[in-house]
Order: C-alpha cells, then sequence, then structure tokens
C-alpha cells in the first residue's frame, strides 16, 4: 500500500515538472506557419479602423493571450526605415493618404527587402499589433502596426 | 455620407498635426523590467509612435501593447490576458505631457541637455500623473530622448489577489525609453 502511494506520489511530481516543463519551454507563434485570416488591400484596413476603431479592434486582436490575426496586406511601398533592432519597416499606403500599415520584419526575413523600391506594389504577411487612427488627444497620427513580416511571392 | 465625413477628418488632421514644426519617431523603443523571488522578466516594444516640440515643449507618445515581446511564450500570453493587461480591451499606451523646463533646453545646438517631463500617462485605461527626468541628446536636427523610471501596477489597476501570476509578477516594474526623433 505504502509503494502504491509512493508511486503516484512520484507520478504526480514528474506531470507537474513535465507540464512546467512545457509552459517554460513553450515556443513562440511562428507568424509564417499560422494560416492568414484573409487578405486585404492596406487602404482597406486603414479604412476599417478609421470608420469603426471599435468593431475593427474586435475582429483583429485577440482577448485571451494577445495572438491577434494573421493577415496579408497588399499595398504600394511609401517608405522604407529600419528600428532599433535594425528591422526593415515598410510603409504601404498611398501618397494621397495620411495613414498607411506600418511592416516590420524580422532580422530573419530582413534580406527579403534588399530589392523593393519605393512605389513598389507589394504583398506581405504579418501578425496585426494595433490599428490606425488619428488620436485627437495626443495630436498624433497612427499608422496599423503589423510585426514578425514577410513578402509573399506568389 | 461616410467619404465626406473620411474626408473632413483627414482634413482636419493636415491642419492641425502640421501647424507647428515635431520632431518625430514611429520607432521609438520602451521597455520594461521586474524582478520577483522566481524571476526575472524583460520585456522589449519597438513600436512606438511619439513627437516632441521643440517651440512649446510638448511630448508624447502612443505605445501599442501587444508589441511588447518577452523571452517566453509563457510570460507574453500572461501579459496580454483579461487578467493582467487586457491589451484587446486597452490596445495602447499613452503619455501626454510637456518640459516643464525647456529654456534650459537649445535644440538648435548640439548637446545633452537634462529635461523634466510632466503629463499624464495611461496604461490599462488608468490615467496617472507622473514628473520624470530625461536625458535629451541633440545631434545635428535630431534628438534622442533617454529616460528610466518605475511605476506602481497597482496604480494602474493591474492587481493579483491569488494564483500563479501574483508571486512571479512584482508589484512594481523598470520602465526605460528610449526615443529617437528626427524633422
Amino acid at each position: 500500500m505504502k509503494s502504491k502511494i509512493i508511486k503516484i506520489v512520484l507520478a504526480v511530481i514528474v506531470i507537474a515538472i513535465a507540464y512546467a516543463a512545457y509552459l517554460w519551454f513553450m515556443p513562440h507563434r511562428n507568424i509564417q506557419a499560422v494560416k492568414a485570416f484573409k487578405t486585404i488591400d492596406a487602404t482597406e484596413l486603414v479604412h476599417e479602423f478609421v470608420t469603426d476603431k471599435e468593431k475593427a479592434y474586435a475582429l483583429y486582436l485577440d482577448s485571451d493571450e494577445g495572438e491577434s490575426k494573421v493577415l496579408i496586406i497588399s499595398g504600394i511601398v511609401a517608405k522604407i526605415t529600419k528600428d532599433q533592432l535594425g528591422q526593415y519597416v515598410l510603409l504601404l499606403k498611398k501618397n494621397t493618404e495620411k495613414m498607411g500599415v506600418s511592416c516590420t520584419f524580422t532580422i530573419e526575413s530582413n534580406s527579403q527587402v534588399a530589392e523593393i523600391l519605393i512605389g513598389d506594389t507589394v504583398k506581405i504577411k504579418g501578425v496585426i499589433r494595433s490599428g490606425a487612427e488619428y488620436d485627437e488627444d495626443l495630436d498624433l497620427i497612427e499608422n496599423v502596426i503589423i510585426e514578425k513580416s514577410a513578402l509573399i511571392t506568389n | 455620407m461616410k467619404n465626406l465625413l473620411l474626408a473632413i477628418l483627414l482634413i482636419s488632421i493636415s491642419t492641425t498635426s502640421f501647424g507647428q514644426e515635431k520632431l518625430t519617431t514611429t520607432s521609438g523603443h520602451i521597455k520594461f523590467f521586474s524582478t520577483t523571488p522566481v524571476e526575472d522578466i524583460e520585456a522589449n516594444n519597438y513600436k512606438v509612435t511619439s513627437y516632441l516640440t521643440p517651440s512649446t515643449g510638448v511630448l508624447v507618445f502612443s505605445v501599442p501593447m501587444q508589441s511588447f515581446e518577452f523571452p517566453k511564450s509563457t510570460m507574453q500570453k500572461h501579459y496580454n490576458s483579461k487578467k493582467f493587461l487586457n491589451t484587446k480591451k486597452f490596445p495602447k499606451g499613452k503619455f501626454k505631457g510637456t518640459i516643464t523646463n525647456l529654456s534650459s533646453i537649445n535644440f538648435s545646438e548640439d548637446g545633452t541637455y537634462h529635461a523634466t517631463v510632466s503629463g499624464e500617462l495611461t496604461i490599462h485605461g488608468v490615467t496617472n500623473n507622473v514628473s520624470e527626468k530625461m536625458t535629451l541628446t541633440i545631434k545635428k536636427g535630431t534628438a534622442t530622448g533617454v529616460t528610466s523610471f518605475n511605476i506602481t501596477l497597482a496604480e494602474f489597476g493591474v492587481v493579483f489577489t491569488k494564483g500563479k501570476p501574483s508571486k512571479n509578477i512584482a508589484k512594481s516594474v523598470l520602465i526605460t525609453a528610449n526615443l529617437n526623433y528626427v524633422k
């Protein structure tokens, strides 16, 4: 009887350690391996947030664990910069528009940007972090933020 | 009708946003760090949008809250959840303030200046007044603002009474910002 109890306790301890290890070593979501929620034009995506911010956030952002929608965005490259990590950032918008979609690449996908020029039309897959808006309180224009980006070539 | 409203909105944006010269960034960096007996937690966000108006000293920034990246996936999930920052309901943190010692900063002369910035910081839908020191480095028309300060999570409505996260998350976190402004 005693040895049976010891075996059960040991089994519980092993399961608890395995679960803790699973949580500790759980990898981040591989955005490029996730099926895209939808393909959308950059202008249309901005328009959705400008016209109904609450509805757009409800549609695109995740409420449980921050695993928000993965999108494929098509648009015209208006600006190419690098962030403080050295990751390329492509702003997709038309010349006449004030707001656009800011797509940040990764160190791994950075090389894809080498031959892109301003004015090119591209398709980019990435995860949405926040929407476009004009914040009247701050007097600040904000673009849609997309991260973990990579080019879609087909 | 919708198109007309959008056109009016965009016209008003173009007239209100560019009336005064601003130094701007869309790639500011904010880091937060906390330490507990269980583990240290650090998260980085390189997507901060901010501007600084030299003539008035107005400084604002907006932080997309889901852009904070943690070394561990589980930490990131806890952080975004409804129990913690609830980043779907509160997708952006923001600050609106002014440099209170503007006369001691010469934006047209390269150098390092010590600014005091006071204003309102909003996180998790809760706004508190803050006043912090910022080191401003002016170089060839650009400016880099660096600041570091502590915030108490409970003051922003982030409170744990029980459960695993309460043991793993510190009550106060150190915020460090590096804002790289250009004209």
